[in-house]
């Protein structure tokens, strides 16, 4: 016999529904919906520190400015390079590595996820000081080991020199980066439909083959959500920059977030950083959106 | 009853959530009598005046003798300017902030978030107030937003055991810790024939100590880095770029683009650098806060501080100053009991305690009869240090754009020290960047 609730009974359940659901809503107006609104709308103003003058809507001369900014074009640049390096090699190494481990036993399998998301777990800045001490120009061990083999005979300045800082940047984030997805790997190759597996090499599937027919169809949402996460975390790269370099030397390591900081909080200058926050939120939602259509026609 | 506790369940959640978004800095508060005004203070941190336990002690006087409640944050350069901007955003500002004009005057003053206090200045105070700091405390349309406390001389240092084991002692002078140019430039080559490696770092990773590298390349050829006004950026004059380029070609001296002026501190406090452009009294009174004694590197080689090096031998150093300033929140009440705490402070019998708290010298020669000029007698680097107070020069951080400016100087040297160092590639950074902190 089927049940039916009262109107009444019906509204009230509703109402506590809606009362659970309050904190993590005021939450996300407060911290999420307010702030990205609160974002678009400066980028079309001129809002700064000046209490003397008041904010001036100047519709889309912010976004204007931004395409004759040397800077920001060199930050977009540097990024799309960082997001070009980092989301490929991040993949097919976290990959690598849980194809590797995956079917290890316990033991050594724990040691190796530990050994790879310790990174993660481990506070950014405390990784950014050991990564500064090993770069260091003066008492580094890259310096000591590269000298000590004959690689080099003169320091280095990793960090201080052009041509190297924005490839140390990068080592650094995929150090930082594969610990998760190999984590997330080993788990959905472990729930790759082992009879199917069989079945090929039964056949007389070779490895490769079945990797890349039985493995890697199943484990396509896995990567559909790393490279998605690490598109996103690779635009988002700050800390480092902040850390290490301060977008230089010579605007060598400067990305777009940096520069969202530096404009906003150095110079003060809130409505151009926001017309920059908003730029960056439009690449990174048109990349993801390119990810998942691709990885749904696949 | 299940609503209920549902009801009161929800209710919980939201408030534990406005608990978790209400502000609370850490802070320390001094004890009031009841009844009394409360006023709040940020604090860099000034020498002591970052110590919760000296500041508690000045604060409870001043409560004690006013009834006036002080609540005190301690603020770090790291992040100080970024918890005060969003104060200013969220209008959750302070009444009282202490730091120095660049960032009362000349930023949140000049942006309209401090209160005029030029009341505070009579003619008394004009005479007995450094006509620099003075000045620096009002800006050009004589609004002040700073009384000053304490002000010194920033300098550089040498590690003098290198030198004398590279023969470069000859070239300094240990009595009046003043050296020309040229006396420079050889003691460099002499510590560079002897070590090999760089010996001194022109530092441009950031802002960290930037005032260093800005006097040593005004000093060595007689550059400015503004004009007299303080209305434009000289920095791209013939003499700063001949500096630049010296100190480009200079061996044993790098422009390195991976360290900022504590970094620097710390490889000549370790004996790497033989010797360091980011360098003041606080330093030399525990050098790279380390707590291994005054004028000591860590292994125990004798630290000399000296004036910039200058083709006459006499520099002029970059001030600094440091003082009170009022946030304009609207109270009546709060900044009335904020100016009776600036003069309790700057301007009374106790300012002895305030001034020593900081560890520079006092901005003034006497407060309300009080000789400030011997506050520290007993103390012997002080005193040596007092010899290059005279050679304090223009304090242009109040300078309109000095946000920008600051920033593009550092920029500039990097540019300049990845460049192949012509002059030409050397003129061209400086002229884009003096271009950019002039609003170019």
């Amino acid at each position: 016999m089927k049940q039916t609730m009262s109107p009444r009974l019906r509204r009230r359940e509703n109402i506590s529904g809606y009362l659970f659901l309050l904190p993590s809503l005021v939450f996300f107006l407060g911290f999420v919906v307010y702030p990205m609104v609160s974002c678009i709308y400066l980028s079309f103003t001129d809002a700064n520190m000046d209490a003397n003058t008041p904010t001036k809507w100047i519709w889309f001369a912010n976004y204007v400015e931004l395409w004759q900014d040397e800077v920001f074009l060199k930050g977009l640049w540097n990024t799309i390079i960082i997001v070009l390096v980092s989301v490929p090699v991040v993949c097919i190494f976290s990959l690598w590595v849980a194809s590797a481990i995956h079917k290890m036993k316990e033991g050594p399998l724990s040691f190796f996820r530990i050994v790879f998301y310790l990174p993660v777990i481990t506070g950014s800045v405390a990784v950014t000081v050991v990564w500064k001490w090993m770069y260091n120009n003066y008492y580094g061990i890259f310096n000591y080991l590269l000298k000590g083999v004959g690689v080099i005979d003169k320091n280095i300045n990793w960090l201080g020199d052009p041509k190297y800082a924005l490839a140390c940047i990068i080592l650094i984030l995929l150090t930082t980066s594969v610990g998760q997805p190999i984590v997330l790997y080993v788990s959905a190759l472990s729930n790759v439909d082992q009879s199917l597996v069989e079945a090929a090499e039964v056949d007389g599937a070779t490895n490769t083959q079945v990797f890349w027919k039985i493995r890697w169809p199943q484990i396509m949402p896995t990567t559909l959500y790393i490279l998605v996460i690490t598109t996103i975390n690779s635009f988002q790269c700050f800390a480092l920059i902040q850390l290490l370099t301060s977008g230089g030397p010579n605007y060598a390591t400067e990305t777009i977030m940096y520069y969202i900081y530096y404009t906003a909080f150095k110079l003060y200058r809130f409505g151009y950083g926001n017309a920059m926050g908003v730029v960056l939120a439009i690449f990174i939602a048109i990349l993801s959106a390119i990810q998942f259509r691709m990885a749904k026609e696949k | 009853m299940k609503k209920v506790l549902a009801l009161i369940l929800a209710f919980c959640m939201i408030f534990a959530l406005t608990a978790c978004g209400s502000k609370t800095p850490a802070s320390t508060e001094s004890a009031a009598p009841s009844g009394g005004t409360e006023i709040t203070l940020w604090t860099y941190p000034i020498g002591n005046w970052g110590d919760e336990k000296t500041v508690k002690a000045l604060t409870d006087a001043f409560t004690a003798e006013t009834g006036i409640k002080v609540t005190v944050e301690y603020l770090t350069y790291k992040d100080g300017d970024d918890k005060v901007n969003t104060a200013i955003t969220a209008k959750k500002t302070p009444d009282l902030v202490m730091e120095g004009p660049e960032r009362l005057v000349s930023n949140w003053g000049a942006n309209g978030h401090m209160v005029d206090i030029s009341d505070l200045f009579d003619d008394t105070d004009k005479k007995e107030i450094n006509a620099a700091a003075l000045a620096a405390c009002f800006n050009a349309d004589g609004k002040a937003y700073e009384y000053p406390l304490v002000m010194t001389a920033h300098c550089m240092a040498v590690n003098y055991n290198a030198f004398v084991e590279a023969g470069a002692d000859q070239y300094i002078n240990k009595e009046t810790h003043t050296w020309t140019t040229e006396q420079f430039l050889k003691a460099v080559d002499a510590l560079y024939a002897k070590y090999g490696d760089t010996v001194g770092a022109v530092f441009c990773n950031g802002q960290g100590g930037d005032q260093g590298t800005r006097a040593l390349v005004n000093n060595l050829y007689g550059g400015t880095f503004t004009n007299a006004e303080h209305t434009a950026y000289t920095w791209d004059d013939a003499k700063n770029i001949k500096a630049l380029k010296t100190l480009y070609d200079q061996n044993g001296i790098a422009y390195d683009a991976s360290i900022v002026g504590g970094d620097e501190i710390a490889n000549f406090y370790n004996g790497i650098f033989k010797m360091a452009f980011c360098w003041n009294i606080a330093q030399q009174l525990n050098p790279n806060s380390a707590g291994n004694g005054a004028g000591k590197t860590a292994n125990g080689d004798e630290i000399v501080f000296m004036a910039f090096p200058s083709e006459d031998g006499t520099a002029k150093l970059q001030g600094g100053i440091w003082g009170f300033g009022i946030f304009d929140n609207g109270d009546a009440a709060k900044i009335e009991a904020s100016k009776k705490f600036i003069k309790y402070m700057c301007d009374s019998a106790k300012t002895v305690d305030a001034v020593r708290a900081s560890n520079f010298f006092a901005a003034r020669s006497a407060a309300e009869g009080t000789d400030l000029s011997k506050v520290w007698a007993d103390n012997e680097v002080m005193n040596e240090y007092t010899k290059l107070m005279p050679m304090l020069g223009d304090y242009y951080q109040v300078t309109t754009n000095w946000a920008t400016a600051r920033t593009a100087w550092w920029n500039m040297l990097q540019k300049v020290g990845a460049s192949d160092g012509s002059e030409a590639a050397i003129t061209a950074a400086v002229n884009e960047f003096c271009g950019q902190a002039n609003g170019k």
